[in-house]
């Protein structure tokens, strides 16, 4: 590596500091990486980390007053538990049934009748997962246990569906997304310009101060506009609907970018296969000098003979060692790892 | 009404020559800039690429913003590059426009592969720091 300076505000390379962490949201600060990136982590963490969701639904019968399709859509948008879905679930199209398995997707079942003459109201803790399993059971966080409500039975009424959960991303139907919302803000006192704000007669009066603005410095009275800076710190705070717990989140998201990564690095070694010019500069793309041994995946280590065993830890240009914190796991964590393994 | 003789006057359309249809739309297999196209694949190379290959431009399948700012803006980091810059060229179309160009150390290939290993590597700097505050973050509490 060139150790040439990654950064442009700070020496220490990125630094993340958690300021609240729950169940269902984690609130922290990452600093000394740069907006794009930032909001690449933002942008992957609400689109393209898979979870499970209700895709097929099979009416065997539905005397409710709700339509097939209506009570089809509500189901899809109950979310459901999705921890380790990675290691557990195929995507339906990678997987080689027709339709789907259990090897791509859960089974739930809702069967449900009112015989009374009280109304039953049917909640997502009665869809049925099989016994035991984990993966694909409703999220329920209310304090009475009964998840949100799917529908409504008057006497006589049934509802008895069979419903196929599948994996999927956010990209395809929001019905995936593992996040309620991630809020994102950098410079809360706008000492770069980056919003105009409009005002009657005083922005300063009318604006709202923001709740991050007491973890900077406010700018001083006539401060001169500093035109080199750039935005270093984002205040991000992850809110998920509860089928994946946020720091699960966050992780899993870096990682797919990591994967997008990898795919790209795949591609470019094929283009280098398929072309004589494109590779011309340096004959093989694994002869690169800086050390990377060119592409290839960090759960190789050094089984081809090339580039060097990640697990023994290594210093990059932002200023992390590998491993740090971590163990001596490799730099990717001992999360899963299922996605790097085949394929490239 | 004066005009309507007109649409009889009209000439008649060109006439539908069999022989010919096909050789010049169809036979247009050399297509110059893809030299590198083949089937799902998930980069090309673009042509206006320099002869010493220092500048090139790539394209990128199924890939957007996510990507796209995040990789400009490693590779404009690397001293040895001196302009990066990505586009979406069309909303509809999920294509990634790339124009890497170096000052002619590196070639712009070596520039993007360095820009994809340093961002993957950032990846995991964030991974980590992100672990052990958490780490940090959950000691503290139970204390």
């Amino acid at each position: 590596m060139d150790g040439f300076d990654m950064i442009d505000s700070g020496t220490d390379g990125p630094s993340v500091t958690i300021r609240k962490a729950e169940a269902s949201h984690a609130d922290f600060v990452l600093s000394n990486v740069d907006l794009a990136f930032a909001n690449s982590i933002r942008r992957i963490i609400l689109a393209e980390v898979p979870t499970l969701a209700i895709d097929l639904v099979e009416v065997i019968s539905n005397s409710s007053v709700l339509p097939d399709e209506l009570l089809s859509h509500r189901l899809g948008l109950i979310p459901l538990d999705s921890t380790n879905i990675d290691d557990k679930l195929l995507y339906t199209r990678d997987c080689d049934c027709d339709g789907y398995c259990e090897r791509c997707s859960v089974v739930l079942t809702l069967v449900a009748k009112c015989t009374g003459d009280q109304n039953v109201t049917v909640y997502a803790r009665d869809l049925a997962v099989a016994a035991g399993a984990q993966l694909g059971n409703p999220v329920i966080t209310d304090e009475a246990q009964k998840g949100s409500i799917i529908c409504k039975l008057r006497k006589g009424q049934e509802l008895n569906l069979k419903c196929i959960a599948k994996k999927g991303i956010a990209k395809e139907h929001a019905k995936w997304q593992p996040c309620a919302a991630v809020a994102f803000e950098y410079d809360p006192w706008n000492k770069l310009k980056h919003v105009d704000y409009w005002y009657e007669t005083d922005a300063k009066a009318e604006w709202p101060k923001s709740a991050n603005a007491g973890w900077e410095e406010p700018p001083l009275e006539n401060e001169p506009f500093d035109y080199n800076a750039v935005p270093g710190k984002f205040y991000m705070d992850v809110e998920t609907v509860g089928s994946l717990p946020p720091d699960e989140i966050l992780r899993q998201g870096v990682k797919y970018l990591q994967e997008k990564l990898a795919n790209v690095i795949a591609g470019v070694q094929k283009t280098a296969g398929a072309t004589g010019t494109a590779a011309s500069a340096d004959g093989d793309i694994n002869g690169m000098e800086d050390g990377y041994g060119g592409a290839r995946s960090p759960d190789m280590g050094d089984a081809n003979g090339y580039g060097r065993n990640f697990n023994d830890g290594y210093v990059t240009p932002y200023g992390g060692a590998g491993g740090g914190g971590a163990g001596a796991q490799t730099p990717f964590g001992g999360y899963g790892g299922g996605g790097y393994s085949n394929g490239w | 009404m004066t005009n309507t003789q007109d649409h009889e006057t009209l000439p008649d359309a060109p006439e539908y020559d069999a022989e010919n249809a096909g050789d010049a739309e169809f036979d247009d297999d050399d297509e110059p800039l893809d030299l590198t196209r083949e089937n799902n694949a998930k980069i090309t190379m673009l042509g206006s690429a320099t002869d010493d290959d220092s500048c090139a431009s790539f394209q990128f399948e199924n890939e957007d913003h996510t990507l796209g700012n995040a990789l400009r803006w490693i590779i404009m980091k690397n001293p040895q590059v001196e302009f990066c810059g990505y586009s979406i060229p069309h909303p509809s179309e999920a294509k990634m426009n790339m124009r890497i160009q170096t000052y002619g150390e590196i070639t712009a290939k070596d520039a993007l592969i360095k820009g994809l290993a340093d961002l993957r590597d950032l990846c995991d700097v964030v991974t980590d720091k992100f672990v052990a505050e958490k780490e940090r973050f959950t000691a503290e509490k139970r204390r």
